[in-house]
């Protein structure tokens, strides 16, 4: 089965669009997250990443990363909750714990915690609709003329998830068809198989990758920027995001203080601005609606 | 059977939680009124005051700062690093930074780790530590630490009986209980010695003096018996005739603190009794007097004489 970050072609705006254009869409869905702590800009950009993963058809993607930061949300809000000793909400007082000794629980910590976990969550959703919805080679191609031994590196990783996925299947499969006398072969086993073969598999890949010329220099057709027809729509929704987020930063808009009681800016220009950031990030996707539409 | 296996998991939590002491809400009361006073530069200039009454069971040193001033964290949020955008600085020459005294006596811990009682006196100071890493103890807290320990005060005795008197009386009219005693010795709880520069300094808290601030936390020090008074530097920026007399806190060690009325002679040890008052002590680490003048130490160009 295809891994869920694995990337698939899907028509549309990322699918599609040039690797810059896209790259600088998801990086400013996630640098709301980055510079932004208020609760109501979160949960805009939170929608924004997932009008954007659905829109791109990086359903399964966004299914995945949602439950990868859920679960690393509910360890970081525990973590805060436990070693952050400020706000005036005590909701339990005088747990004894081994190195960390008296500490309290507030709703402060907890809720400063799920903050710091909403914004992981939403970075690792649009890098998470990023991985799967944007040609990984268009991406090594972009970045080729930058870096070509880095580039090649990235390369030779992003050829070897996907092949080592599929060894890991058909070992399995291959000591599944043993015979019922066999002893079980567990994940370990077969992963441990895996790591040892890996080296091989990274040096047959390193040589195709060869032979197709990626060890001779920079292509023509690398320097050439490729246009696409959704760039422009991409790049103006990661102008409008990356205005939204760093604009609020710069206007004083979006603030949000744990401590030492909860604080948040509330203020109609804030709602505003942060109902922008859907709409911001559906824009490419309308855009090629109605081109479609206008062809059709 | 997953519900099941949560609601058995729920119930082994609550009872870890119940066996280990802690409980819902922020805890119980405690009887009395808390203080906190924000200073800088020794408790030279004040900078925010507050009290509280009655203290909840979770109330920490920090909690009670966070209220009351706009502060920011270090190490995990234990250890303040700025109260209202005055940061501690490690550049250059000097070091300047914030320490706390709950009832006198430097926390060895981390304001979040400190528990505040009604009574007690929270005391933040931002200073220059170059010359004085550990100010173990200070006399600025007054009647603290004495009242916390809740027992008689010892007043060990090594001058003329009126003088310990006047200590004794000076401790009862801020409501601590005192006795004199005749032998200077280690208590289990905060003392006085009172008593010449010669007679006391085989006391090895009080011997401490000796050293200088980088060892007592006390700007000042006996040249024979004379007092000088020094400056943040560590530098004599007075000279005190044996008349003069001192105030001071140190601390062997864990031990409790043993407070230091002395003077270079009788008369300077009449003049140190003179000082154990509220109104003279508050927001100093000690204080010393010549003429007559009370004067806080380390002494800065303000309390020049």
């Amino acid at each position: 089965m295809r891994p869920a970050l694995a990337y698939r072609h899907v028509p549309g705006p990322l699918g599609d669009g040039g690797a810059l254009a896209a790259g600088c869409y998801c990086a400013a869905l996630a640098s709301v997250a980055l510079v932004s702590s208020d609760p109501i800009l979160l949960a805009a950009a939170a929608a924004a990443v997932v009008v954007a993963g659905h829109l791109a058809g990086a359903g399964r993607a966004l299914v995945v990363a949602l439950r990868w930061g859920a679960g690393l949300g509910v360890i970081l809000i525990v973590v805060n909750g436990l070693t952050s000793q400020r706000g005036d909400t005590v909701l339990v007082h005088g747990i004894v714990l081994p190195l960390l000794g008296n500490v309290d629980i507030s709703a402060e910590a907890l809720a400063e915690g799920g903050v710091l976990a909403a914004r992981l969550a939403i970075v690792m959703v649009a890098f998470a609709v990023h991985a799967a919805s944007v040609d990984p080679d268009r991406v090594m191609r972009l970045l080729r003329p930058l870096a070509a031994r880095s580039a090649l590196t990235a390369t030779l990783i992003a050829r070897m998830v996907p092949l080592a996925a599929r060894d890991y299947a058909r070992l399995g499969e291959a000591a599944a068809l043993r015979g019922p006398l066999a002893a079980p072969a567990g994940r370990a086993v077969i992963a441990r198989r895996l790591v040892a073969g890996s080296l091989d598999r990274a040096i047959d890949v390193a040589a195709t990758l060869e032979l197709r010329g990626y060890g001779s220099g920079v292509p023509r057709s690398a320097e050439r920027a490729r246009r696409s027809r959704h760039d422009g729509a991409l790049l103006l929704a990661a102008l409008g995001i990356a205005a939204v987020g760093f604009g609020t930063q710069l206007a004083g808009l979006g603030s949000f203080d744990a401590y030492p009681r909860l604080s948040m800016d509330a203020g109609l220009a804030t709602i505003g601005a942060a109902l922008l950031l859907p709409l911001a990030a559906a824009l490419p996707f309308a855009a090629a609606r109605i081109l479609e539409m206008r062809r059709g | 059977m997953i519900a099941g296996r949560g609601l058995a998991a729920a119930g082994a939590l609550a009872g870890a939680l119940a066996a280990a002491g802690c409980g819902l809400g922020p805890g119980r009361d405690s009887q009395g009124t808390a203080t906190l006073e924000v200073t800088r530069d020794y408790g030279t200039q004040e900078l925010a005051s507050a009290s509280e009454t009655d203290p909840s069971e979770s109330e920490t040193v920090l909690r009670f700062l966070d209220r009351e001033t706009d502060i920011t964290t270090r190490y995990g949020g234990g250890f303040v690093q700025s109260i209202d955008g005055l940061a501690g600085q490690s550049g250059g020459s000097r070091v300047q930074d914030w320490f706390f005294y709950r009832n006198g006596i430097e926390s060895p811990v981390g304001s979040a780790d400190v528990r505040i009682r009604g009574g007690d006196r929270i005391w933040w100071d931002y200073r220059d530590w170059t010359d004085a890493m550990r100010v173990p103890a200070v006399v600025g807290s007054f009647p603290q630490p004495f009242t916390e320990a809740g027992r008689i005060t010892p007043v060990q005795c090594a001058a003329r009986v009126t003088i310990c008197d006047e200590v004794v009386a000076q401790l009862a009219d801020a409501n601590v209980r005192a006795q004199v005693s005749r032998s200077l010795e280690r208590t289990e709880t905060p003392r006085v010695v009172v008593g010449t520069w010669s007679r006391i300094r085989s006391d090895p808290a009080v011997a401490q003096l000796a050293d200088g601030p980088a060892t007592s936390g006390v700007f000042a020090r006996f040249s024979r018996s004379s007092l000088q008074f020094l400056d943040v530097r560590a530098q004599t920026a007075h000279l005190a005739g044996p008349r003069a007399g001192l105030v001071a806190a140190v601390r062997l060690g864990d031990d409790p603190p043993t407070w230091v009325v002395t003077g270079g002679n009788e008369r300077g040890v009449a003049a140190g009794a003179k000082l154990v008052r509220g109104d003279v002590l508050d927001h100093s680490y000690a204080v010393a007097s010549d003429g007559g003048i009370p004067v806080p130490l380390p002494m800065t160009p303000q309390g020049s004489l």
